[in-house]
């Protein structure tokens, strides 16, 4: 009897206990950044953004005192408030720039200063493991964006680190997700004087491309570029080796069937990022976008499933039939 | 003359009541999913039968561990213990019983007394969802919502097409059982006498 009562209270203390941890919001600490937070916020803005974070600049001749204002190029312009809310909001400008920028005209050496990669200050880093930076950066060599530019393109073309912020954690998912991402390979393939960067003759634009595609606007709207330009690997959330063009998925069936492996690292993708960035109750119990209806059916086991049922009430049925009709010899015996 | 056991100790009928509860849920959101398509929710909207779906699986891993618990440190686990010897002759015999006996107004070949509360086919039954079809319906279930931890791909499949058909499959075994276990349940001394005993604790020899 004690024994009963014990596995009663551990019954009913284990589901409470278990309800209650399973209900703690599991979302990491949010950063709060900003230009108060940063130390180096006066020393960018009174030297390198007083020009390079402005959409207009001035220049004055210190002889005759005449000012002339200038439009600062998109490219070399920073948005202070954008940087801020970045993941690297609290550098100092000269933590990645060479001390060459200190001086006005900048010296022409600083036009060839190297850029840091990603790999350079988060590789072999604990802290990053999780993101395997190492591996990003194997496959990235490997990838025709390195491969066929002669290093023309580094991290930096694709992810600004200025403003950089993992994309799932600005969007709310879903539609938004794949616009923001298609949107950064358009900014150099959708635009042929950027192109021009890499090739002067063979300079085209990618969309017409894609004319083969049946319903091209849905399948933008709904399909990253890198879905069928990169080399699926599931071992890093983000595929990096992007393939040459010919060698593109252009089967239907490599999407369009239920075991496919672009399916799986999708879901497998979608789940993650879900979780990493609602935690466990909100991003996958309550709310999981990364389920597609009829991704994983099987018509076979759904028909197979129902037959099963029906047989099972079939022979029920029957065996009521019997129940019924043999009732006064059951009767009899009780 | 009846007997009365007391068979369902009140965490039993805890246990039981959490588990049929949490299980039809499962199954009318697991169909919903299974059969709806973007412009036809089967029984509800496609997102909200997810959210249901993983909600009461969650559950209902917790009340499995509960039980799993009470069945190791209390003397129900004993009704789970499968003696293999003879096994086949007492399936057979209850089968037929179920299909010929029973109709012939024969005695029940394994009446519920103090030391037994299921028959060999109740047995293997229970033993078989609820050691073998549950939890593998809870390492499948749980993969999906981790599937990091899913092989990319097993035997020339996607791992998660796999884990995912599995789970239907072992999801289909439950329906089927719920089915059987709902009917057979009827086939007390009265249809309903079952259905108290699982409520009052008590049960009924016939």
């Amino acid at each position: 009897m004690i024994l009963k009562r014990i596995s009663l209270i551990v019954y009913v203390l284990f589901a409470g206990l278990s309800v209650a941890a399973f209900a703690q919001k599991q979302d990491s600490a949010k950063v709060t950044r900003g230009a108060e937070m940063s130390l180096y916020a006066e020393d960018n803005e009174n030297n390198c953004l007083v020009c390079h974070g402005k959409l207009v600049w001035s220049l004055t001749d210190t002889v005759s005192g005449t000012v002339r204002k200038q439009l600062m190029s998109e490219h070399n312009m920073v948005v202070p408030d954008l940087f801020y809310n970045s993941v690297h909001w609290s550098f100092s400008c000269l933590d990645c720039h060479s001390e060459g920028f200190k001086t006005f005209p900048h010296p022409l050496e600083t036009r060839f200063e190297t850029s840091w990669g990603c790999i350079d200050c988060h590789g072999y880093d604990p802290n990053y493991a999780q993101y395997r930076f190492e591996k990003i950066d194997a496959d990235f060599q490997k990838s025709v964006h390195y491969t066929a530019t002669d290093g023309l393109i580094t991290c930096w073309k694709c992810h600004d680190p200025h403003y950089y912020n993992p994309l799932a954690r600005q969007t709310t998912g879903g539609r938004e997700y794949i616009l923001r991402s298609n949107e950064m390979c358009l900014r150099c393939h959708g635009n042929s004087d950027v192109m021009r960067l890499i090739n002067d003759e063979n300079v085209s634009i990618v969309l017409p491309k894609h004319d083969w595609l049946p319903n091209v606007e849905r399948h933008m709207e709904a399909v990253r570029c890198i879905d069928c330009h990169t080399r699926m690997n599931d071992s890093v959330l983000i595929a990096h080796e992007v393939m040459p063009a010919d060698s593109a998925v252009m089967g239907c069936a490599d999407c369009h069937s239920q075991n496919s492996i672009l399916m799986g690292t999708l879901y497998k993708y979608a789940a993650k990022e879900s979780r990493d960035e609602k935690g466990f109750i909100n991003g996958v119990m309550l709310r999981n976008d990364s389920y597609v209806i009829g991704a994983n059916r099987s018509k076979f086991i759904s028909f197979t499933g129902l037959l099963l049922i029906g047989m099972t009430i079939a022979v029920a049925l029957v065996h009521t039939f019997f129940r019924i009709m043999i009732k006064p010899k059951r009767t009899a015996h009780e | 003359m009846s007997k009365n056991f007391y068979h369902y100790p009140v965490w039993v009928r805890l246990w039981h009541l959490a588990n049929a509860v949490l299980c039809l849920f499962l199954i009318v959101t697991g169909f919903s999913m299974l059969y709806s398509d973007p412009e036809n929710a089967l029984v509800v909207n496609f997102q909200r039968a997810v959210s249901i779906h993983n909600v009461c699986g969650v559950l209902l891993t917790i009340s499995y561990t509960a039980f799993l618990f009470g069945n190791i440190f209390t003397d129900n686990g004993r009704h789970y213990l499968i003696s293999l010897q003879g096994l086949v002759e007492r399936l057979w015999k209850q089968l037929r019983f179920y299909a010929f006996g029973y109709f012939r107004g024969e005695e029940a070949p394994f009446p519920v007394n103090g030391e037994r509360k299921f028959n060999p086919l109740q047995q293997i039954s229970y033993v078989g969802v609820m050691y073998f079809a549950l939890p593998m319906l809870f390492i499948t279930g749980w993969a999906l919502m981790f599937p990091e931890f899913i092989l990319k791909r097993f035997l020339g499949f996607s791992g998660i097409f796999l884990t995912d058909q599995f789970h239907v499959i072992l999801g289909f075994l439950v329906v089927v059982f719920l089915f059987i276990h709902l009917y057979v349940s009827t086939i007390g001394r009265s249809p309903l006498s079952n259905f108290r005993s699982i409520v009052t604790g008590w049960q009924e020899s016939h």
